[in-house]
């Protein structure tokens, strides 16, 4: 019998073992050379091809390079490209930059550029981005020479060139990859692929032979811890020496910690409250107009975000070319807004839905604004959607009222207009209020074809008015990126649109 | 015993099947497009067009039920994620090592507190013993996860600086996770615990053994502790068949790569055969577990094991 019992126990003991030993090395402590970021999103794919997600485009950026380069100022400069000219209304030439290599040893030349944007196209997942181009068009001229084109006049060509999905890839690592290409990434970029533990983290390691300046550092870790606290705790007991994402909860604990540093920059994005125009009583503009003077959004953003970000202006964050600075606001008035809701017959108010997904902040607005709207009558159900069918029911046209958000990433009025308020993109393709203007649709087509950029400007100031005017959005809240740092991290510049460039980081002494 | 072990296994076939043709079914049926989701936002109708093909989703619904089915069966292949295109075995079998030992390791813990708490407890009725031990175990099972396990993490990792906050690689990173996730069960195994042994410790042959001038420890743990583990055992296999299910909460306070963030991520994104691949792992694994439970049984109580013949 006790031998029966120490049998057991030993056996326990020896699982108990077996289980903790035989472990993998832990993930490495930041050292002088080695710099680990800490992230919430979960990269899906290292090719730039099978997906658009921010924390895949993280990593894209220190492996890959575009012809084009978008500078945290917004500037566009060359990268891949060394020059490019304008041949005729269509027609773009560019030359490739001599003696570049990528990460395989293979020598970057102008057919590499034809397969990858060839490939580009015939993406589900990008192929808008580069959907204007002509695909017969594309032409190696020479070894560094090659021609495109795209299918009408497009002013905002070479901004769409310089986003992250337009990474130039090696024809040959993504031919003999196939289908697990995504896993064995092969850029130009200043750092290589070294391996990737999926959902844990992703190593990269400085590439000797690249093109420019080498990177400062030898290795980067993106480690991947999806809760906003822990992630936040990572940096302060120095689990991570970079970390993005950084919530309004948290903003003041990492300020006034002295071994952090606080990175904070606005960003591109926009969130918004949209209405269904089709349906009733939405489909009446003056009921749009009361219910943004029913909403004191200054007040509601400074209880949401803490601080962080702006009340937006208008659909264009201030960083974006073609935004509309001037927009007059709504400024509360809730009599007023009775005044407008009687006039269209609803002296009494009436009762609708407010749509939201799971996110914290929203649903926090929407409270928010529920109250604000009991004020001149109108009753406000809120309805929390789980996200996969909230896209496809916002599509359908099935809601009232909504709370999305969009990112312009070209940082071009374009990209942050022409999805949302155009009338030939109603549903999936991004316009969820289905609102159609015929002078906006012209403004938005004009400013997508003209290059003269003055006439652009012009035409996205009026298209913006109208919008105002015509309120099928209650203007909400623009956004900023913002990232802690250990104290003795160099050189972390944040890009506008999410993806920070790592090659200039370095730890001081 | 070795025919009714063999005979078990064999039945964890229909049973996989069943469990995999009712998700397929509850999945597909469920509202909300893989491909919506997968593309976002902004997602052109070409571009719909073109993914759900790609995915072979416009095949009528039994037909792609078909051809999942003959894929395993033909080429051992589940398929692949819609979302991240690596394949879904792979994808199970990298993360379920971990979700395993941490299911195992939070069993260790309830049991290793639960099972003597629970005794102690029940040979100490109604003194403060008793009462102090079933404060703590009411406390355990009321704690929130994500609670409790950041609540460590700020002890632990913050204020002490001794032990990490994340990952799960060094014993020392398993130790919160394990903690977080064994103290809730603890609470219910030590309760289970007692008033199984109350039941026992009154019973004839307890006083037999006692009139016979034999210790209370040796009366305990040598003659009531087998017929008080019965029921213990059922509830520690449900528990650990739970835990495998994946410690979603655990999982994601602690950055664990396991098989519950894994699942939610996938039904949020409707990765249908990732989800796929999942239920029919964990299915297996219940089954098992399962029979596993069974036979402890028998282990436990000769008459149970007369019957496995």
């Amino acid at each position: 019998m006790m031998k029966k019992k120490s049998a057991i126990l030993l056996s326990l003991g020896i699982i108990f073992g077996l289980l903790v030993a035989g472990c993998a090395p832990s993930t490495p402590t930041p050292g002088k050379d080695s710099l680990v970021v800490a992230m919430g999103g979960n990269p899906v794919t290292l090719d730039p091809h099978g997906s658009n997600d921010q924390a895949s485009s993280r990593v894209h950026r220190q492996i890959y390079e575009t012809l084009i380069y978008q500078t945290e100022g917004l500037d566009l400069v060359p990268a891949l490209a060394t020059s490019w000219t304008q041949i005729d209304d269509l027609t773009f030439e560019f030359k490739l930059k001599a003696g570049v290599t990528f990460h395989n040893g293979e020598p970057l030349t102008a057919s590499d550029v034809k397969f990858t944007l060839e490939r580009a196209l015939a993406s589900a997942f990008i192929g808008h981005i580069v959907g204007p181009l002509d695909k017969e068009s594309i032409t190696v001229v020479d070894d560094l020479t090659i021609r495109l084109a795209t299918t009408r006049p497009f002013a905002p060509l070479l901004t769409h060139l310089a986003h992250p999905a337009m990474a130039i890839l090696n024809e040959k690592a993504v031919t003999e990859g196939g289908e697990d290409y995504g896993t064995n990434p092969v850029g130009t970029g200043p750092f290589k692929f070294v391996s990737w533990d999926f959902d844990e983290k992703v190593t990269l390691e400085r590439f000797d032979d690249y093109h420019a300046t080498k990177a400062l550092l030898r290795e980067i870790v993106f480690r991947i811890i999806p809760d906003n606290t822990v992630r936040t705790i990572e940096l302060e007991t120095g689990g991570a020496d970079i970390i993005f994402d950084i919530q309004p909860a948290d903003v003041s604990r990492v300020d006034a910690d002295p071994t952090l540093t606080l990175v904070r920059d606005a960003n591109l994005s926009v969130t918004y409250i949209g209405f269904n125009v089709e349906k009733a009583p939405f489909n009446d503009v003056r009921v749009r107009q009361a219910i943004n003077l029913a909403i004191d959004m200054e007040a509601v953003v400074n209880t949401v975000y803490a601080g962080v970000g702006s009340p937006a202006k208008g659909p264009l964050g201030p960083n974006v070319f073609g935004a509309n600075m001037d927009l007059e606001g709504w400024d509360r008035d809730v009599d007023a807004a009775k005044a407008l809701l009687a006039d269209a017959g609803y002296a009494d108010g009436f009762t609708t839905t407010l749509w939201t997904n799971d996110n914290l902040q929203r649903v926090q607005i929407a409270e928010i604004v529920q109250n604000q709207l009991a004020a001149v009558g109108i009753t406000v159900e809120i309805v929390e959607v789980e996200w996969s069918k909230y896209l496809a029911d916002t599509a359908a046209g099935l809601h009232d009222m909504f709370i999305l958000g969009w990112t312009t990433v070209t940082a071009d009025a374009d990209y942050g207009l022409f999805a949302l308020f155009h009338s030939s993109a109603k549903g999936t393709p991004g316009n969820r209020t289905f609102y159609a203007n015929a002078r906006v649709d012209e403004l938005l087509d004009l400013g997508r074809t003209t290059t003269d950029q003055a006439a652009r400007l012009a035409a996205y100031k009026e298209a913006q008015e109208i919008i105002r005017d015509e309120a099928p959005w209650v203007f909400t809240w623009t956004g900023e990126n913002i990232s802690g740092t250990h104290s003795s991290v160099r050189g972390f510049l944040q890009h506008p649109a999410g993806h920070h460039r790592l090659d200039k980081v370095s730890f001081s002494e | 015993m070795v025919k009714y072990i063999f005979r078990r296994i064999l039945l964890v076939i229909p049973v996989m099947i069943g469990v995999s043709f009712l998700v397929f079914t509850m999945i597909h049926f469920t509202p909300g497009d893989p491909v919506i989701t997968i593309l976002g936002e902004t997602a052109s109708q070409e571009s719909i067009d073109q993914l759900r093909e790609e995915l072979g989703l416009n095949d009528p619904f039994l037909v792609q039920y078909f051809n999942y089915v003959k894929n395993i069966v033909v080429d051992q292949d589940l398929g692949r994620s819609y979302v991240t295109n690596r394949p879904v075995t792979n994808e199970i079998v990298s993360k379920f090592p971990n979700t395993l030992r941490l299911a195992l390791l939070g069993v260790l813990v309830s049991i290793s507190i639960g099972i003597p708490l629970g005794i102690i407890s029940a040979v100490k009725q109604y003194t403060w013993v008793d009462n102090i031990a079933m404060f703590f175990a009411l406390i355990g099972v009321s704690m929130p996860i994500f609670w409790q396990g950041i609540l460590l993490i700020i002890l632990f990792s913050v204020t002490f600086r001794i032990l990490p906050s994340s990952g799960f690689n060094t014993w020392q990173q398993m130790i919160l996770p394990a903690l977080t996730l064994g103290t809730g069960s603890a609470a219910i195994v030590a309760r289970m615990t007692r008033s199984s042994m109350l039941e026992v410790y009154r019973q004839d042959y307890i006083r037999t053994a006692r009139s016979k001038g034999l210790g209370e420890f040796t009366v305990v743990v040598r003659h009531a502790l087998r017929n008080t583990l019965i029921p213990v055992v059922t509830i520690v296999g449900l528990q650990f068949g739970f835990l495998l299910g994946g410690a979603i909460v655990t999982e994601t306070i602690f950055s664990i790569p396991g098989v519950g963030r894994l699942m939610v991520d996938a039904i949020r994104q409707r990765d249908m055969l990732i989800v796929q691949g999942g239920v029919l792992m964990i299915a297996f694994t219940f089954s098992i577990i399962n029979l596993f439970v069974d036979i402890m049984y028998a282990f436990l109580d000769p008459k149970i094991r007369a019957q496995y013949k």
